[in-house]
């Protein structure tokens, strides 16, 4: 539970919103005007470094290892480090979809459509932002805020596997890059579906959660499934954070 | 204190009785490259450090369970040490050192294994399921490898399908062979003698079987065998014809996936199909003549016929006229 | 027999098939609907196939009923924290969330798993004894040789999961792990993963070892997908059990246990954990690229599409290589674990050895390019991939020496279970010392895919494993029972599998040197190696009739085992602290560490205590 009031809280996702808005343009100038692999990984660790640090809140990690293992603070602390665990290891799923691309295809990259990689990349990146608030509104037993914060978290991320499997892809189809027709279409193809998977489930542990909480299950200091979904959501978008750079900007285009 | 004496001084025997032991169990093959020479002696280091090990850790083992045994009627516990700071680092550091030297040993011992002779003659091999074939500079091709002595061969080697991979015992060094790009390896054989290339990565079905002759011999011989080779060869080809696609054939290992005695293998039997009706994995039937067998050796995935897999023969190349000449001789396979 | 049909294990087969059924109808239909041929040589097409194994997966989760609680709060109605138990065999065949039944079910299926893979390997080596092919098909033969390789590593995880989850809690005091409906989960995957494993015989088997390399994998038969589907399935225990033991001994020791007063195979299964948690996921994704290869064309290992074949080979071995840490680091963890107690004297350097565990796991990362010194990589990774795999020897020296020196000046009594843990020494040790010429390039490019390797890796996984494995079995039978394993079966089976196995292996490295290549159907007279083929295929049947000696002695021992429900081996440790069959709860009274764990010989010196409830 956080010790700061609602509006405060409110306004520091805000900050790091904008924060996170303003590198994403920052990465896309760089990638079209300068072009060096280095600034784009730089900009990319330091928006993950703002997501796990603000939104994920991974200082959590750990704060209790002393005291009573039967109380529910221990055994919510448990449940974040087996969360955390989870992730650390589906990051390993990740970074070898990463080591493939960049043995398969060195300094070069597939042809995309780089406005519907800026559009969903955006989509993506704001619902973060709205899951953030979602989640400080039910630590600070804000139901109605929490309610409407995961309702557009939920939409926008269906907007995001929607650009992506629906737009994304057939126009990809439509200039060639066809999961059969070459190692970078087979990239392309597995990055982002394995990456769209991960959003689904997001989703679907989203519609549950907001259904509990309009059950009225979650409370200020109980609600550790609506924390569990929202580092879950953050991760997804930790992941594209790297991804996208990974198949729109970096290198050359084949 | 005794103990330590006792032990540390039968260390030494069992060291040598293990060395000599396995010496004299002549465990490697015969050294017939200049890089076996090399590679055994890398072997022997480790031979003689691992007796040395080996005695080490077994012989304080075994005294301690004959030496340190509860005897019958005796209580109590074993001495109750918990450690030695030094002595424990002292057992990480020296092994630390010594495997920092093994290492650079192993990176030096590396490299003059792959020294390179400008000179090297040059053997394009090609490996395939399930067979061997090697083209020589004087230009032909041979399903043996016949080397002269004393002079280093570079092996530039591909696969047309799956992984292989190179590999003479006598020889040491193996290199896996890869599809869509050329792996090398040097040899520089020493010793005259009959060998076999053993394909040494698993690489289907018949791969127990996919071995051949390397025959190491006087330059000399070597030339003669060469000349005879090149000539054999032309003369055939430029006859064409079943006896030159018979050649091209067996060369080429196409027994390894098609019959000609009507069973089915990997790939469609070759008896009478020259000239009959083949149905095809569209549905389609078409006529198995000369235009089809040539388009199927040329363009293998264009016709794939019922019952048979797509992607599995390898685009070989070969000539208009050395395609001819096998379909030719499948005409003759009745 | 009744009770069979009602049990959990019943009902997600069935699920299980129906879920294939469903799926592989489905992706048949849709077929059907698109234009594409409906139909395949095994009836299904390989898409099909592949679609249904996954629903079958999954259908067997449900209707086993072991995701039914996470199911329950996901629609927020809450279900009791604990479970009682039926007090007889059925709840082996059950959901359990009880850390020791969970554990049970492990080692049992085990069991079955080194049975199966054992006999596989019977078969293909009584067609070995001699040259030509006697009985068995090429195909076969490499079905065969591939199912013994990958259902003997699946057994081993499964065993590992066995002794972790039984253990572990016990150890530190707990009452059980982390998150038991996870630990629950994590068994009850492996059950469809093996099904779909086992499946491939049916299925055309597969020709390309447990290694899977395409392009050979991209064109085997449709097996090798039920092969991967099987891992993708079943390598979720690993990563999920790893997961738990992680956030069990991080969260639920019992009170003044620190770090260094943890008991050795805590730090084991601690850095095994650190392993299967992260490295593993890399085994089902280089796998999933060769099915996606398969089924859509994706030419990720395809020269012919830009693909390398060689980036499977880094995926792969990049989890396969900590793998084989995976596999010997707890079974080093037990001999260090019980060598206190039969020597009567502390763990030698205990600390040291504690951190020579995480030191493996960390090195471990660095050296799977060893296998690949031969595979056309680039060169230049050949030389430091030597120096890290010859460094990985420095921490497992450190346990030997220790090792010794633990039983240096000891009071040695050998029982059963330390003759296991002697046997294992020695057996890794042979291991060990193979290790260097295949980390070194120059003799491994001679030594790589001969069977000097199969002797490698045969001596480190029994000395590191399977050694240590009976060694445990023996010794905490009676605390999982009451009751102990007969001494003099016990030391048949070890008098019999001990010196047959070292024979055998040192032959296999022996006609490995000579030129006997690595999983071939049949090999050349001209190399005269019958005789040797022969001892070896003897020896093979000694150590499967000590195994049946084994597995009859466990079974009989159930019921008829002569009774030890106390402190039967004078052990420190808080499990024997408690009478025997273990407490359901485990420790009535909470457990607090007040000494050290190994100090035997010290007298008065206790390790722990059993404190009031509050």
């Amino acid at each position: 539970m956080e010790h700061t009031n609602e509006k405060d809280a409110f306004r520091q996702g805000a900050i790091v919103f904008i924060f996170l808005a303003v590198l994403t343009a920052l990465e896309f100038f760089i990638a079209v005007a300068i072009g060096a692999v280095i600034l784009l990984v730089a900009v990319a660790v330091i928006k993950v470094v703002l997501v796990v640090w603000y939104y994920m809140h991974i200082y959590k990690l750990n704060r209790d290892a002393t005291g009573d293992h039967h109380s529910l603070e221990y055994k919510t602390d448990t449940f974040r480090l087996g969360l955390w665990l989870f992730l650390l290891s589906d990051s390993f799923v990740f970074g070898g979809l990463a080591v493939a691309r960049f043995n398969l295809l060195g300094l070069t990259r597939p042809h995309l459509n780089q406005f519907l990689g800026l559009i969903v990349t955006s989509v993506l990146l704001l619902s973060s932002f709205f899951m953030n608030r979602a989640e400080t509104a039910m630590s600070h037993g804000d139901r109605r805020g929490f309610s409407t914060g995961i309702t557009v978290t939920l939409v926008l991320g269906a907007l995001f596997v929607a650009g992506v499997l629906g737009v994304e892809w057939p126009s990809a189809i439509a200039e060639g890059v066809t999961p059969d027709a070459s190692a970078a279409g087979a990239v392309f193809f597995m990055m982002t579906g394995m990456h769209a998977f991960h959003v689904i489930t997001g989703l679907i542990l989203l519609g549950t959660v907001l259904r509990k909480g309009r059950m009225g299950i979650y409370t200020a200091e109980k609600h550790w499934g609506v924390e569990a979904a929202a580092v879950y959501w953050h991760f997804v978008d930790v992941v594209w954070i790297f991804f996208y750079p990974a198949l729109y900007l970096v290198g050359k285009l084949l | 204190m005794r103990h330590f004496v006792i032990v540390g001084v039968l260390v030494i025997p069992v060291s040598i009785l293990t060395y000599f032991g396995i010496q004299a169990s002549h465990l490697m093959p015969v050294e017939a490259s200049v890089q076996s020479v090399i590679v055994d002696q890398v072997w022997n280091w480790d031979m003689m450090t691992l007796s040395f090990l080996f005695a080490l850790i077994m012989v304080p083992l075994v005294y301690s369970l004959i030496v340190f045994r509860r005897r019958k009627g005796e209580t109590g516990d074993g001495k109750h040490e918990e450690g030695n700071v030094k002595l424990e680092v002292t057992w990480t550091i020296i092994p630390l050192i010594l495997v920092t030297a093994y290492a650079y040993m192993g990176a030096y011992t590396l490299g003059e294994t792959r020294v390179a002779d400008p000179n090297a003659m040059v053997v394009n091999v090609t490996a395939h399921q399930w067979d061997w074939a090697f083209d020589y500079p004087e230009g032909f091709t041979s399903n043996e490898l016949h080397l002269p002595i004393n002079r280093q061969v570079e092996l530039k080697m591909t696969s047309l399908d799956v992984i292989h991979s190179f590999w003479v015992p006598e020889f040491r060094i193996k290199q896996d062979i890869l599809p869509g790009r050329i792996t090398t390896l040097r040899i520089t054989p020493v010793k005259l003698g009959s060998y076999k290339v053993y394909c040494a990565e698993l690489c289907g079905t018949s791969h127990a079987y996919m071995q051949r002759p390397v025959i190491v011999t006087s330059q000399a011989d070597y030339d003669a065998w060469a000349k005879q080779q090149a000539a054999a060869q032309a003369t055939l080809l430029a006859k064409g014809g079943p006896e030159a696609g018979k050649a091209m054939v067996a060369q080429n290992g196409c027994g390894g996936c098609h019959s000609i005695d009507g069973s089915k293998l990997t790939g469609p039997t070759w008896r009478g199909l020259f000239g009959s009706q083949v149905k095809l994995e569209s549905g389609q039937t078409v006529k198995a003549d000369e235009a089809y067998l040539t388009e199927s050796i040329k363009d293998p995935n264009a016709k794939i016929v019922a019952g048979f897999p797509a992607n599995v023969m390898p685009h070989f190349t070969l000539t208009d006229q050395q395609i001819q000449s096998i379909v030719a001789y499948i005409e003759t396979l009745k | 027999m009744r009770l069979f049909f009602k049990s959990a294990l019943w009902r997600g087969l069935v699920w299980q098939a129906i879920g294939w059924l469903a799926g592989a109808i489905f992706v048949t239909l849709i077929r059907l609907v698109m234009g594409l041929q409906p139909l395949g040589t095994f009836f299904f097409t390989e898409p099909a196939w592949v679609f249904g194994s996954l629903v079958g997966a999954l259908t067997f989760l449900a209707g086993s009923g072991v995701v039914s609680d996470w199911y329950a709060w996901a629609r927020g109605i809450e279900t009791p924290e604990h479970r009682e138990d039926p007090d007889s065999w059925e709840k082996y065949i059950n959901v359990s969330l009880d850390h020791k039944v969970i554990g049970i079910q492990y080692t049992v299926t085990a069991l079955f798993l080194f049975v199966t893979g054992g006999t596989f390997a019977l078969i293909f080596r009584t067609e070995l004894a001699q040259t030509g092919l006697q009985f068995l098909s090429l195909g076969w033969y490499n079905t065969f040789m591939s199912l013994h390789g990958i259902v003997m590593i699946i057994g081993i995880l499964v065993g590992i999961g066995g002794v972790m989850n039984y253990l572990v809690p016990m150890l530190i005091g707990a009452d059980d792990m982390a998150f038991p409906r996870l630990n629950a989960f994590s068994y009850w995957i492996v059950v469809p993963g093996v099904v779909l494993l086992l499946s491939s015989l049916a299925l055309g088997g597969f020709d390309t070892g447990w290694t899977g390399y395409p392009p050979l994998s991209a064109r085997a038969p449709v097996g090798v997908q039920m092969f991967f589907m099987g891992i993708i399935v079943a390598g979720w225990s690993s990563i999920l059990g790893g997961l738990n033991l992680i956030a069990t001994t991080l969260r639920m020791r019992a009170k003044g246990m620190t770090a260094f007063r943890m008991p050795i195979l805590i730090w084991a299964a601690m850095a095994t954990s650190l392993i299967t948690l992260t490295a593993a996921q890399l085994f089902g994704l280089s796998f999933q690229l060769v099915l996606f290869q398969r089924l859509l064309g994706m030419g990720f290992f395809d020269p012919s599409k830009g693909g390398n074949p060689i980036l499977y080979q880094h995926l792969f071995w990049f989890y396969s290589h900590p793998a084989v840490y995976v596999f010997v680091l707890p079974g080093l963890g037990i001999i260090s674990e019980l060598l206190p107690v039969f020597v009567r004297k502390p763990l030698y350097g205990y600390r040291w050895v504690a951190m020579s565990s995480m030191g493996i796991a960390l090195v471990g990362f660095l050296v799977w390019g060893h296998h690949m010194f031969a595979s056309g990589m680039n060169q230049y990774l050949q030389v430091p991939f030597m120096y890290s795999t010859l460094l990985v020897a420095v921490p497992t020296g450190v346990k030997f020496f220790s090792w010794v020196a633990t039983l240096w000046n000891g009071k040695i009594e050998t029982p059963t279970p330390m003759l296991f843990v002697l046997g294992a020494i020695v057996v890794f040790f042979l291991g060990g010392l193979s290790g260097p010429p295949n980390g070194t390039v120059a003799t491994d490019l001679h030594l790589t895919d001969t069977y000097f390797v199969v002797g490698h890796f045969h001596d480190t996984i029994f000395g590191g494993y399977v050694f240590p494995f009976f060694a445990a079995i023996y010794y905490w039978f009676p605390k999982a029972t009451g009751r102990r394993l007969n001494e003099k079966l016990g030391k048949w089976h070890f008098w019999l599998f001990f010196p047959s196995f070292i024979v055998l292996t040192l032959i296999m490295m022996r006609v490995g040197l000579i030129g006997m290549r690595r999983r071939i159907a049949d090999y050349d007279p001209a190399l005269g190696l019958v005789d040797y083929h022969i001892v070896m295929t003897i020896a093979a049947y000694l150590i499967a009739i000590a195994t049946a000696i084994f597995i009859y002695n466990f079974v009989r021992s159930i019921k008829h085992g002569e009774v030890a429900t106390g402190n039967l081996w004078n052990s420190r440790s808080p499990e024997w602290n408690v009478p025997s069959p273990m407490p359901v709860h485990n420790y009535d009274e909470p457990v607090e560490v007040i000494g050290e764990p190994y100090d035997y010989g010290l007298p008065g010196s206790q390790y722990v205590r059993f404190g009031t409830k509050e």
